[in-house]
């Protein structure tokens, strides 16, 4: 035990080494392969700005005001709102398809229906919270209405389909195990005359 | 290729109401009986004279004639005829070496194929039959062919006939009528004469005997004389015997007292007298004499005398020359009743002997006894502490040299069982008594009774409590572990196979349940309705006189016993595991539920309806002039209704006008008063007496049967309706169903009302019904009953003309079927299918399937603790029993679950788990080691 000890701890080997290391990308295989056309490499725009620095310089883009970066921000959000009304002719079709039997397509779907509105109503926040800005928060009230709103509609469709499907206790056979016979205050007995 | 796919799939998707042929004789259990033999028509005959097997041959008591194989004891064939239940006389014959049987009752006249039971032919006599015998000429002359049968025929009042029939066509040779009006009694052949004995009344009220002697082939009267018994003869139950058929034919009677035994040879005038022996002062209650029935065996004879606590016998010898009647000796007097049989080996008698523990053969010529087997068992049950006796028996004995080498013996023994024992042992037994059931009762034990209580308080209590009560439940039922543990692979051996444990008290399902009838003579039997082919005890309950009626009445009113109620006396009480009389210590109840305040009591007197509040008149009903009540079904008392309304296709509900004070009740037109055949159907409230619905049909042809049936909110009844000039007869079964309003979510004028009084208010229901055109006669309609009547209902009707019982689906009925039109979409969803008046009873939904169920009379039915199952008991003349389930089995598996496979795919899946863990585990691991 002490002898070996004293011995350096053998160099591990070539395996082991090669299994820690990252690969490095084959320069081969890289150099062989042309990239696919409209594929610009960065190390080649950026070869090419510092290039173009010197001769024709192009403009920088012109950063967007906050205002208009507002007016953009409404415009994709009142797009978000509106997405889910976009959905509901291609549902309603669907569910119209899937009929009004108790089957496990149609009863997934109508989960789907209804878990879709109610998620999103609650990740309303989150699906805005990109695009709320201190200026904007007034009008952004409108477009999470209408985001709400068009949900609902969603939510209308379901409630609409699970009715057709009989599952709404609507009906007074619904309410019927709730309701008791009368009872009689007399009783009549047949005795048998011998 | 498409079509056999689409059929298939049509046979899956349409519901088959039918009995499954794996269930088939499993769940369904038939005798088929013949009722208790008599002692004079049953006897051991080869159906086929070239072979020596034979059949036994009986006419029993119920009328059913029957062919049994002393084999096995089942049934090789059987006719029932007419006058079942009846007093009246019946005769079966068969002729030495013959093919036929020849059987008599009421004016009938009937040769049967012995073998296979086949009518060969059928002739009437003018008035009732007295007597029927086969012609057994000893010329040769005539002896081709099938033998010819005399029979003896006369009416009260009318003149009294002998006729001579052919034995092979039942044409009528000759006809020779009796001047007076003396009472035809009996007719005697022997190889020269025929003698008919006839009973004169004298002034003085008694009777003599008086024997005409006929030529047989002419029919014309050769003699005639009288017998002077002096003032002996008071009635005709006194003549002990007389003999046929035999080389010389007596006549034997006693006096009223038993004292003095007169024999008479028929064809002498000579009369022996016997005294009887006076034993230490017993009175003989009985004198019996066997006499071989051949022509050609020795005319020796048995007089067999009995007391109430013995019996004892002598035989007799005849001296054919000088027709005197000597005494040869006699066999010991045993303790007990006694039966004796008289088998025939060529022209030798013997004498079988069969006491409670012993069979013994002597010969009629000397008292050496040839054989004795000790009869250990009889192997049949009885009530505790009951001697089994046997009542009357036949033998079949075979001779070899000086000893009995066999001998095969049916008895008919006191619990009404029938048996046959070869030399001492019994062999098998068929339990006749079942065909005299006059009623019958399902009845739970006390365990599994208490088993259901016990669920029901858990059901019903609040989730904790209930949990604490399955716990506590559980650790006492931790003491039976052990024995649990012991009879487990048993228990899994038999779940496999299929094969039912026979444990009454291990019965989670409630299809071991008890079965009690009562007899006509008076006995009560118990079955397992689980294990039917057993029967738990057999006991006499009631000590009845001949003929006497005693009308009991079933009903199980706790677990564990059940009460008997009949003429003979109100509220006995049996426990129905062993039989035992239980003493009465609670006063009679009237089965009843405690939330009622007022009691109604109604009863049905002569042709009217009576019903009493506190001992107070109430109503009183009495049906319209000419009409006389032919019978009541009141609700059944235990009725569980699921649902209080209909639901319709939209969902909407009709309401169902439920009451429990139901009955519907049957007048007719009495047969001698009214011209024309009606009756009409009321359903009564039994507290108001208030009429809620009446129809009236004409034109009912009034002997047939009229079946009625109310439960729940609807009512059943059919009757045949008699020929006329516009219509053919015909079977009609009628349905009506009561709502409370026929617009749908409307409750009448009771809405919102908890309780109500139908003294203060009746509101009428509204009926609907329809009419069913069926295809035969019902005798008897019962309703499936379910623990909680969440299961459809299927209508249980008897069918006597086919010999089945039927189960038609309430739904094919249902009055709300849409007349006229096709059903609406709405209507489809409810299952209403375009009303067809013609209903043709679907062969699927026979219960009995393929047997032949005879002479059924009555159908009980009780819940089983499982819902989905009703348990079914008919009787009659046979027995029969099932369980259906109307909506099929939904709450146990069937027997088609094939548990096999399922315990295979889960070992298969096991093992193939354990084989493949191994295989990926080492993939997952090569997946590790694969670089790119």
């Amino acid at each position: 035990m002490a002898g070996t000890s004293a011995l350096p701890p053998p160099p591990p080997p070539q395996w082991v080494l090669e299994l820690t290391a990252p690969t490095a990308p084959s320069k081969a295989k890289a150099g062989s392969v042309p990239d696919p056309p409209g594929f610009t490499p960065t190390t080649a725009i950026q070869s090419r700005q510092s290039k173009n620095t010197k001769g024709t310089a192009i403009a920088p883009r012109k950063q967007p005001s906050p205002e208009e970066m507002d007016t953009l921000k409404i415009k994709k959000a009142w797009e978000l709102a509106l997405a889910p009304a976009k959905q509901l002719p291609m549902n309603a079709i669907g569910m119209y398809m899937t009929g009004n039997s108790l089957q496990i397509f149609s009863i997934m779907m109508v989960f789907m229906l209804f878990k879709g509105p109610i998620t999103a109503v609650l990740n309303i926040q989150g699906t805005f919270q990109r695009l709320e800005t201190e200026s904007n928060r007034a009008q952004m009230l409108g477009v999470k209405a209408a985001f709400v709103g068009c949900n609902m509609l969603a939510l209308a469709l379901g409630i609409w389909k699970v009715n057709g499907m009989g599952l709404l206790p609507t009906t007074r056979s619904d309410w019927l195990a709730w309701e008791t016979a009368r009872d009689p205050l007399e009783r009549a007995y047949y005795v048998p005359s011998y | 290729m498409l079509l056999p796919l689409l059929s298939a799939a049509t046979l899956l998707l349409t519901p088959s109401l039918a009995v499954f042929q794996d269930e088939a004789f499993h769940i369904d259990y038939h005798f088929a009986l013949l009722g208790a033999p008599k002692e004079s028509t049953t006897f051991f005959h080869q159906p086929n004279p070239a072979s020596k097997a034979s059949l036994i041959y009986t006419l029993s008591e119920e009328g059913a004639l029957g062919a049994v194989n002393p084999r096995d004891g089942s049934l090789v064939w059987r006719q029932l005829l007419q006058g079942q239940h009846q007093s009246n006389a019946s005769f079966l014959r068969a002729g030495e070496g013959q093919d036929l049987v020849v059987s008599g009752s009421l004016n009938q006249v009937a040769a049967w194929s012995a073998e296979d039971g086949r009518l060969a032919w059928r002739t009437a006599t003018d008035g009732v039959l007295r007597d029927v015998e086969i012609l057994e000429l000893s010329d040769g002359k005539e002896m081709v062919g099938a033998k010819d049968a005399v029979a003896l025929s006369g009416s009260h009042g009318a003149q009294s006939s002998v006729v001579r029939l052919d034995g092979a066509t039942g044409a009528v040779k000759w006809t020779y009528e009796f001047d007076g009006s003396d009472e035809a009694y009996q007719v005697s052949a022997s190889s020269t004469h025929i003698y008919a004995i006839l009973l004169h009344k004298t002034l003085l009220g008694y009777l003599r005997i008086r024997v005409v002697s006929l030529d047989p082939v002419t029919g014309k009267k050769i003699d005639e004389y009288m017998l002077s018994s002096e003032n002996e003869l008071a009635t005709a139950d006194t003549i002990v015997s007389v003999g046929a058929n035999s080389a010389s034919p007596i006549i034997a009677w006693t006096d009223a007292a038993h004292s003095t035994l007169k024999v008479n040879v028929v064809g002498s005038k000579a009369i022996s007298s016997f005294t009887i022996d006076q034993h230490a002062g017993e009175t003989v209650a009985r004198v019996q004499v066997h006499a071989p029935y051949h022509i050609n065996s020795l005319s020796h004879f048995l007089v067999h005398y009995e007391t109430a606590t013995s019996h004892w016998a002598d035989v007799f010898h005849v001296d054919v020359n000088n027709g005197k009647v000597t005494k040869a000796y006699s066999l010991p007097k045993l303790a007990g009743k006694g039966a004796f049989s008289t088998s025939t080996s060529d022209a030798n008698v013997y004498f079988t002997r069969i006491t409670r523990d012993e069979l013994s053969t002597v010969s009629s010529a000397s008292h050496g006894i040839l054989g004795r087997w000790p009869v250990t068992s009889f192997g049949v049950v009885s009530g505790i502490g009951e001697v089994i006796e046997p009542v009357h028996a036949v033998s079949e004995v075979s001779v070899k040299g000086d000893a009995v080498s066999a001998i095969r013996t049916v008895v008919l023994l006191s619990t009404g069982d029938w048996i046959l024992l070869r030399g001492g042992t019994a062999t098998w037994n068929r339990p006749e008594i079942l065909a005299s059931t006059v009623a019958a009762t399902f009845a739970m034990p006390a365990e599994v009774e208490a088993f259901a209580e016990r669920l029901q308080a858990e059901a019903s209590s609040n989730p904790v409590s209930a949990y604490v009560q399955r716990l506590t439940r559980h650790i006492a039922e931790l003491k039976d572990l052990p024995a649990l543990l012991v009879s487990f692979p048993q228990r899994v051996v038999n779940g496999f196979l299929g094969t039912s444990e026979d444990d009454l008290a291990s019965d989670n399902f409630g299809f071991h349940q008890i079965i009690t009838c009562a007899t006509r003579n008076g006995r009560m039997l118990a079955l397992d309705a689980g294990n039917p082919n057993r029967i738990l005890w057999n006991r006499q309950v009631a000590d009845l006189k001949k003929e006497q009626a005693w009308n009991p009445r079933l009903a199980s009113s706790k677990g564990g016993e059940v009460t008997i109620n009949s003429q003979a006396g109100t509220g006995f009480r049996y426990n129905i595991s062993n039989g035992e009389q239980l003493v009465s210590i609670l006063p009679v109840d009237v089965e009843g539920d405690a939330k009622a305040a007022r009691e109604v009591r109604f009863t049905m007197t002569d042709s009217a309806l009576d019903a009493t509040v506190d001992s107070k008149p109430a109503w009183h009903f009495s049906p319209a002039s000419g009409q006389t009540i032919h019978s009541l079904v009141p609700r059944p008392v235990n009725d569980p209704v699921a649902s209080i309304g209909k639901v319709l296709g939209d969902r909407r509900v009709l309401y169902k006008y439920l009451d429990p004070n139901l009955a519907l009740l049957v007048t007719k037109s009495s047969l001698t008063l009214g011209p024309s055949n009606t009756a009409t159907f009321y359903v009564l409230n039994t507290v108001s007496g208030a009429i809620l619905h009446a129809s009236t049909h004409n034109d009912i042809d009034l002997t047939s049967p009229i079946a009625t049936l109310i439960s729940e909110n609807w009512l059943a009844y059919s009757f045949t309706s008699a020929a006329s000039a516009t219509a053919p007869k015909g079977q009609q079964l009628v349905i009506g169903e009561l709502f409370e309003s026929l617009v749908p979510n409307d409750r009448g004028p009771l809405t919102g009302n908890q309780n109500y009084s139908s003294t203060i208010s009746t509101p009428e229901p509204y009926t609907l019904t329809h009419t069913y055109q069926i295809p035969e006669a019902i005798s008897k309609l019962a309703v499936t009953r379910t623990k909680q009547g969440i299961t459809s209902r299927q209508l249980l009707a008897l069918l006597p003309d086919s010999g089945a019982i039927v189960g038609i689906p309430y739904n094919a009925l249902n009055p709300r079927r849409p007349v006229g039109r096709d059903a609406t979409k709405d209507e489809q969803a409810e299952g209403l299918l375009r009303y067809n008046p013609v209903l043709e009873f679907d062969p699927k939904w026979l219960l009995s399937h393929q047997r032949e169920v005879l002479g059924l009379e009555e159908v009980v039915t009780s819940p089983a603790l499982i819902e989905s199952t009703s348990l079914v008991f008919a009787w009659g003349l046979d027995v029969f029993g099932t369980k259906i389930s109307p909506s099929f089995s939904f709450d146990i598996l069937g027997r088609d679950f094939n548990k096999f496979q399922m315990l295979g795919t889960v070992a298969a899946l096991g093992v193939l788990t354990f084989v493949v863990a191994p295989l990926v585990t080492r993939k997952q691991v090569d997946q590790r080691w694969k670089f790119l």
